[in-house]
């Protein structure tokens, strides 16, 4: 136990000597366990990354792997039980305006507006002003939805709401923007056409983002860099840098040679950890297994 | 010229143009030729000009924000593009065109041809939503996007815009009005008016032969000189509907301005709800009635008692549902308020409260009906006024038509009552009835 954390002590060290950005977050040894005594569950064990700034940063792992629990932990909505994350030097003690989280769930009040939605937060603080209306208007037309401004959210369809969430962060100017699966449960044709608008409001404003998914497809198109987790209790298996050139379009990135190397890359890694919990006797993994001695039969065969 | 207006013609939009409009728009017309590779013009360039294919064709490719399902689109002889340039909100180009040979077209500034088209408004909008259509179906873009078209007639422009509650409200009996529903209404109330009249009048079954029946309480009831003293003609008749009505009025309000706070402080904190709770809860299921004497002890008068009754039966129910409301308002809309920046007080009075207003509006429909339940058994125990007061004396002086009259009379007027609830409700919560709408309710 005592080296454990006098290791901890040591890579926190090297991390705050080392420079530090204003909206990058390291993750330092970070474990969090639920229960206690016999019952304890760990769900993420020493788990350590950084995210860097002005980088958008995806995570992708097995589901049930402690991402939703690490996206708390960076939210600030809790706390790590053993190691520490700090955002730009200063460790995280609670939730803050400095990271928006966007979750899962559509959580646009349905009593607003499509334009009162994404005015809420400047409004909250007071801040209505000229600038940020016109800021609304403006990121309006960039999700496509300037028509839509009246109208209440139960008018809107799911990707048009999930583009209206992503409005309603933006317009806070987060230093570091998190996404829990934010388009998880959309149809296949409007899950790319997020992709493509979400990477569009990336390229322009190039904050430090964190995305979290389970989809490679929607991992390697968007990320700069791909951390990928192992199964419980969580870790970050290894980073990969994906250097395909941006604006990203579509057709252009599924097409490249590149992206195909850094998706089986990725999905030979993803196959490595599902084996583990599979043998390990985990339900959830075989689906995964399964697909991917398909798919690796079917290759050899053409 | 000819040429122009025969090309004109095989436009899409100007399809339903006449003549001489045609001659008008080709004295718009300008010419010009392109060779193969010439870029027309690139997504954002200030849109002025629309473009009709003269001869040759040109690659027009939408930009990928504009969520069309085709972004790619020849364009031939006849073919229209560049149609931005009449689009209102819209003044730079969505798409990227290409000519992809040797390329001859007319071009027609789009605020000419707006202008031109001021002068006869009606044929304007056939025009313009030619130019919707065409957006929408051979563009392949959202029909939001055909509908930034122009429009020149005033009168249609601001129906459109107009849905408020009211119309909504008008919309609704026109087309409730068209559905089967309220002509088995009919059949249903003469079913049981059938039943009351053939029961009593014509069979005169045993039990039923004191009774009112039908044709004497309408008689009563529409009797200039009624032989028991109360019809619509009677002054008194009035004087007792507006005694009840106020002590509904007074008591609901009293209990909307206590119960809905009581219930949304209850709902929202949990301290407040463990002192509270149990008391209230206890309380509760006390029947009205077992309050009366009580009621007659505690306020002097016959008017407080009854007034007192009536306010605790809706102030119950009105409390209880909205808590109910704020327990059942999703959690993820506080966290997603304070995430944003909110206060504790301002996600009380900017998610809470709204977020709980359905329920609220819910309760105050239980709460007016309870209210009226209450009314008439304080109003048979104590009070000189009010229907129920009127039910009961009738009954003990043998006037029964009478009875049925107040009986009657509160049928309509608590259901009117309810109504008037129902509609301040959707007037409130428009966001709600758009939601019920698109579910089909």
């Amino acid at each position: 136990m005592t080296t454990d954390i006098s290791h901890g002590l040591s890579a926190t060290s090297a991390s705050v000597s080392s420079k530090v950005n204003a909206g990058e977050i390291t993750v330092s040894n970070v474990s969090k366990s639920y229960g206690a005594g016999l019952f304890t569950k760990e769900v993420i064990k020493d788990c350590s990354f950084t995210i860097e700034c002005n980088k958008l940063t995806v995570m992708i792992g097995p589901s049930g792997c402690g991402k939703s629990t690490l996206i708390r932990l960076l939210a600030g909505f809790e706390k790590p039980t053993t190691g520490d994350i700090k955002l730009g030097g200063k460790p995280i003690t609670g939730p803050g305006r400095d990271r928006l989280v966007v979750f899962q769930e559509s959580a646009l009040f349905p009593w607003m507006t499509t334009y009162e939605n994404i005015m809420y937060g400047p409004r909250a603080r007071g801040e209505d002003t000229q600038e940020n209306r016109d800021q609304a208007d403006y990121l309006l037309e960039k999700v496509g939805l300037t028509a839509f401004r009246k109208k209440y959210p139960p008018q809107l369809s799911g990707g048009m709401q999930r583009r209206a969430e992503l409005a309603r962060a933006m317009i806070n100017n987060p230093e570091v923007m998190i996404l829990d699966e934010p388009f998880r449960g959309l149809d296949c044709m409007s899950k790319e056409l997020m992709w493509e608008y979400y990477a569009g409001l990336y390229e322009e404003s190039r904050r430090t983002n964190f995305f979290v998914t389970t989809d490679i497809d929607e991992a390697i198109f968007l990320a700069d860099r791909l951390l990928i987790m192992s199964n419980v209790p969580g870790q970050v298996r290894a980073t990969i840098e994906v250097d395909l050139p941006r604006p990203r379009r579509l057709a252009f990135v599924f097409d490249s040679e590149r992206a195909n190397a850094v998706k089986m890359e990725a999905l030979s890694l993803l196959h490595e950890e599902a084996m583990k919990s599979f043998t390990g006797g985990s339900k959830a993994a075989a689906d995964f297994v399964e697909a991917y001695s398909r798919r690796s039969s079917k290759a050899e065969a053409g | 010229m000819d040429q122009l207006v025969t090309l004109l013609k095989r436009a899409m939009p100007f399809q339903m143009v006449p003549d001489d409009t045609l001659k008008a728009i080709a004295g718009l017309a300008k010419y010009e030729s392109h060779a193969q590779g010439d870029v027309i013009y690139h997504i954002g360039d200030y849109a002025d000009d629309i473009y009709i294919v003269s001869s040759g064709s040109v690659q027009h490719t939408l930009g990928i924000g504009t969520q069309a399902t085709h972004l790619d689109k020849t364009m031939r002889s006849g073919d229209v593009f560049g149609w931005a340039a009449v689009l209102e909100n819209q003044r730079s180009r969505l798409a990227k065109t290409v000519c992809l040979e040797r390329t001859e077209l007319i071009r027609i500034n789009g605020e000419d041809l707006i202008n031109l088209f001021k002068a006869s408004p009606a044929l304007g909008d056939v025009v313009m939503s030619r130019f919707a259509t065409m957006i929408n179906k051979e563009f392949t873009l959202p029909e939001a996007v055909a509908a930034q078209v122009p429009h020149f007639t005033q009168a249609q422009a601001t129906m459109a815009t107009m849905a408020t509650g009211l119309t909504l409200t008008m919309f609704r009996v026109s087309q409730w009005l068209k559905s089967p529903k309220p002509y088995l209404m009919l059949i249903g109330f003469s079913i049981l008016l059938g039943i009351w009249y053939f029961t009593v009048e014509v069979w005169k079954l045993p039990r039923f032969e004191d009774m009112p029946g039908l044709t004497v309480v309408v008689k009563e009831l529409f009797s200039k000189d009624p032989t028991y003293g109360l019809s619509l003609y009677t002054p008194e008749y009035y004087q007792h509907v507006w005694v009840s009505l106020r002590r509904i009025g007074i008591a609901f309000f009293l209990a909307t301005i206590l119960g809905v706070p009581l219930g949304l402080f209850l709902g929202w904190s949990k301290t407040f709800r463990e002192y509270v709770f149990p008391v209230f809860e206890t309380l509760r299921p006390i029947p009205i009635l077992a309050w009366v004497p009580l009621a007659i002890l505690m306020f002097s008068g016959s008017e407080t008692p009854v007034i007192y009754l009536t306010f605790l039966a809706s102030f119950f129910a009105t409390a209880l549902n909205t808590m109910l409301g704020v327990e059942t308002i999703d959690e993820s809309y506080s966290r997603a308020a304070s995430c944003l920046g909110a206060s504790k007080w301002q996600t009380f009075r900017e998610v809470i409260v709204p977020g709980a207003m359905p329920f609220i509006f819910t309760g105050l429909q239980i709460s007016i009906g309870v209210a009226w339940f209450s009314l008439v058994a304080g109003e048979m125990v104590s009070g000189q006024f009010g229907l129920g007061y009127v039910i009961n004396t009738s009954y003990t002086m043998v006037r029964y038509p009478t009875i049925v009259i107040g009986m009657v009379t509160l049928g309509a007027v608590g259901y009117t009552t309810s109504a008037m609830v129902r509609m301040a409700g959707d007037y409130m919560m428009q966001w709600r009835v758009r939601e019920l709408a698109l579910g089909g309710r």
